[in-house]
């Protein structure tokens, strides 16, 4: 296996997989369905949804890269929404601070569930799901208390231009940009750069993967395992954070509801793109790519006029498909491969923990 | 040392249901412990009940269900779509959320056993599958009732103004107590929910035990569905909508340990009342539905966080205990 070319073995990632799928996808929606390339109406707000879901995705793939999950994915984003909401609303901020005031409050509440996971040894399952029932109790009493009909409505300026713009507004030299890519990209390929680098060139990005791929051994090579967990909760809350504040750009208002369906595609992204959820390899770019696929299909089926429930049996139907084909894949990876690959290579579905290790008794 | 540990969150929950309960009572002006409170207050308790143990058994293997609420929520609404629909009699009707539940529980065994995915993963797939076939089978309306009279009369029925779905919930419960003490399945479904590797060394199949735990997970979830069924005054797609946190709320609150192998099943009852008394204290106080949320997600974090004292204090005693025992040089280690 590791005397193949790179090339073979990048065809063998789920990535390039999920690249040959969406393209053949939006190439047969476009022959079939010409609209699926309207810019304004079609790609426009499609692109929007992956970048905010992309988003989401990255903020499981932040806990997953350590063996955990995020349960409160969702209610996160809801309560940095929320604060950012109010200090528009209530305090009219300008925009850049009151972003960073709804990231600083994703932060901390993601600080404190990474506390209390390190500091209790209780399953990040449990803790987190108990931190969602906590602020899905909170986040609706705080809007109806503080605001009339349940919504921050008031928009600082350049709020619009973040959420709702797209290239088209802005020209250089009498051209103008696509009104298909919306400017809301532009931070987000930063952060998915920024989480890339994390991942790959720094040293805490390497001690988080050291964590989720053997807590023990991470411990024994001196890494403080406890304020790795604690860092990955922190960073999992902003992204999720950001993911609501975008979300509320996009939708033009900031209400409870935000991030209700959050949870399910933040686990669909990462898995498809191939994070391990025992920890220890994430792929930035797959996240973005299952992602991709999954707001593709569901476009898809929009434009054909087929309802969420037949969407819902179909996202279910490809999770299972997906992780089954993953299985096989691993073990055949495993057959054929030397052992002592580091984790977190492009090829590296390290095959010495499988993702059901700790759940299924085998 | 183990059953130590859950007697004393039993009385521990007792003493906070009984408080609970005449504080309530009293806040209400005695509205609480008259025939319509009390049949109101058990009416809604059954569901939290059957649920609670739906998780119950699948935690005790080791496994987790995300689909409870999807599994009751299509079960409901298959049933009803029958019923009303179709003409089935109520009573065939009846069978069909416990047959359904039991097959969607079975399927899930299954998968996690053939794939080898994770647990977690294979329930929330067939949960957003499950919720898919429920919104399908009921779309935006609501069945009402009356196409299934003689079960609503059962849900309305009461024995001793206790009401009788209630007391099904609660002999749901000791029939789970009595398989997990003392039945072969139920003591091997613990053996591999408390160590896979031990289970399989003695000779149990693990994964017959983690097929045995998702089906009857199923199987109870099947029962909330025919509950519901006979409480609701209809049936639509918000059905099961809301049970997972509870579900999971309930066997924590109650004491069941998250590792696997360990069932409580007073516990998760009395637990699933002390959730209910939280949503009938709101309903008293007129504060809005999602302060329950609240109040019980403080609740389970303030009882994890607890359990984990309890551990290290128990360590520390039983180091403490070995070092009067042993010579001198393990009362240096336990010092330490």
């Amino acid at each position: 296996m590791s005397d193949r070319p790179a090339v073979v073995r990048w065809l063998a990632t789920p990535r390039f997989v999920l690249i040959a799928i969406i393209v053949v996808l939006v190439a047969v929606l476009t022959a079939v369905k010409p609209s699926f390339l309207n810019g304004a109406f079609v790609l426009a707000p499609l692109i929007t949804s992956i970048t905010v879901f992309t988003v989401v995705g990255l903020a499981q793939m932040m806990v997953l890269s350590i063996g955990h999950m995020n349960i409160a994915v969702g209610q996160m984003a809801a309560f940095g929404a929320m604060a950012s909401g109010i200090s528009f609303d209530l305090f009219a901020l300008p925009l850049a601070a009151g972003l960073l005031l709804g990231l600083v409050a994703g932060a901390a509440i993601g600080a404190l569930t990474g506390w209390i996971i390190a500091r209790t040894g209780v399953n990040s399952f449990i803790v987190t799901l108990a931190m969602s029932f906590a602020l899905l109790g909170l986040v609706p009493t705080v809007y109806s208390a503080l605001s009339t009909g349940s919504a921050f409505v008031v928009k600082p300026e350049g709020f619009d231009l973040l959420g709702r713009s797209s290239f088209s507004s802005v020209c250089l030299a009498g051209w103008c940009g696509p009104a298909a890519i919306p400017l809301m990209v532009v931070p987000v390929l930063v952060v998915m750069a920024l989480v890339g680098l994390l991942y790959q060139r720094t040293r805490w990005g390497r001690e988080l993967l050291l964590t989720g791929s053997n807590v023990t051994a991470a411990e024994l090579s001196g890494i403080p395992t406890a304020r790795r967990i604690v860092m990955a909760h922190t960073l999992s809350g902003t992204l999720a954070a950001l993911a609501g504040i975008l979300l509320a750009t996009s939708i033009g208002s900031f209400t409870p509801s935000i991030g209700d369906e959050f949870m399910l595609q933040s686990f669909v992204g990462p898995i498809l793109g191939g994070t391990l959820l025992a920890g220890g390899y994430v792929s930035v770019v797959g996240t973005f790519l299952g992602i991709t696929l999954t707001l593709v299909i569901r476009k898809g089926l929009e434009l054909f006029g087929v309802g969420i429930e037949t969407l819902n049996v179909l996202l279910g139907v490809i999770l299972l498909v997906a992780l089954s084909a993953d299985r096989v894949r691993e073990i055949r990876l495993r057959r054929g491969r030397a052992p002592g690959s580091a984790p977190g290579r492009p090829s590296g579905s390290t095959p010495d923990r499988t993702p059901d290790a700790e759940e299924v008794p085998a | 040392m183990t059953r130590a540990r859950l007697g004393s969150q039993s009385i521990t929950l007792i003493a906070i249901v009984v408080a609970g309960t005449v504080l309530l009572g009293i806040a209400s002006g005695g509205d609480l412990f008259s025939p319509v409170g009390i049949r109101t207050f058990f009416q809604f308790l059954a569901v939290p009940i059957l649920i609670g143990l739906a998780q119950m058994i699948t935690v005790a293997v080791g496994q987790l269900n995300l689909a409870v609420g999807a599994i009751g929520g299509v079960a409901a609404a298959l049933a009803a779509v029958l019923m009303a629909d179709l003409g089935v009699p109520p009573l065939i009707g009846a069978l069909v959320p416990l047959a359904v539940g039991a097959l969607a529980g079975l399927a899930n065994g299954w998968l996690v056993v053939l794939t080898r995915i994770n647990g977690f993963i294979v329930t929330l797939a067939t949960m957003t599958i499950l919720l898919g076939a429920q919104y399908a089978l009921v779309g935006t309306r609501t069945v009402s009732a009356d196409n299934w009279q003689p079960l609503a009369a059962v849900g309305r029925a009461t024995v001793l103004g206790v009401p009788l779905i209630f007391l099904a919930a609660v002999a749901a419960a000791v029939v789970v107590a009595l398989a997990s003490r003392y039945t072969r399945s139920g003591r091997r479904l613990l053996a591999s929910g408390d160590n896979p590797e031990a289970a399989r060394l003695l000779g149990i199949s693990n994964d017959r035990s983690v097929v045995l735990a998702h089906t009857a997970s199923g199987l109870l979830c099947g029962v909330a569905a025919l509950v519901s069924l006979a409480a609701l005054p209809g049936v639509n797609q918000s059905v099961g909508g809301d049970w997972l946190l509870p579900s999971f709320a309930a066997p924590i609150i109650g004491g069941v340990s998250l590792t696997g192998g360990t069932v409580a099943v007073l516990g998760t009852v009395l637990a699933a009342t002390v959730v209910r008394l939280v949503d009938t204290a709101r309903a008293e106080f007129q504060l809005a539905p999602a302060w329950v949320n609240f109040v019980i997600g403080a609740v389970v974090l303030g009882t994890v966080a607890l359990d984990r004292v309890r551990q290290v204090r128990a360590e520390r005693r039983r180091g403490a205990a070995r070092a009067q025992d042993a010579p001198a040089v393990d009362t240096l280690e336990a010092a330490r």
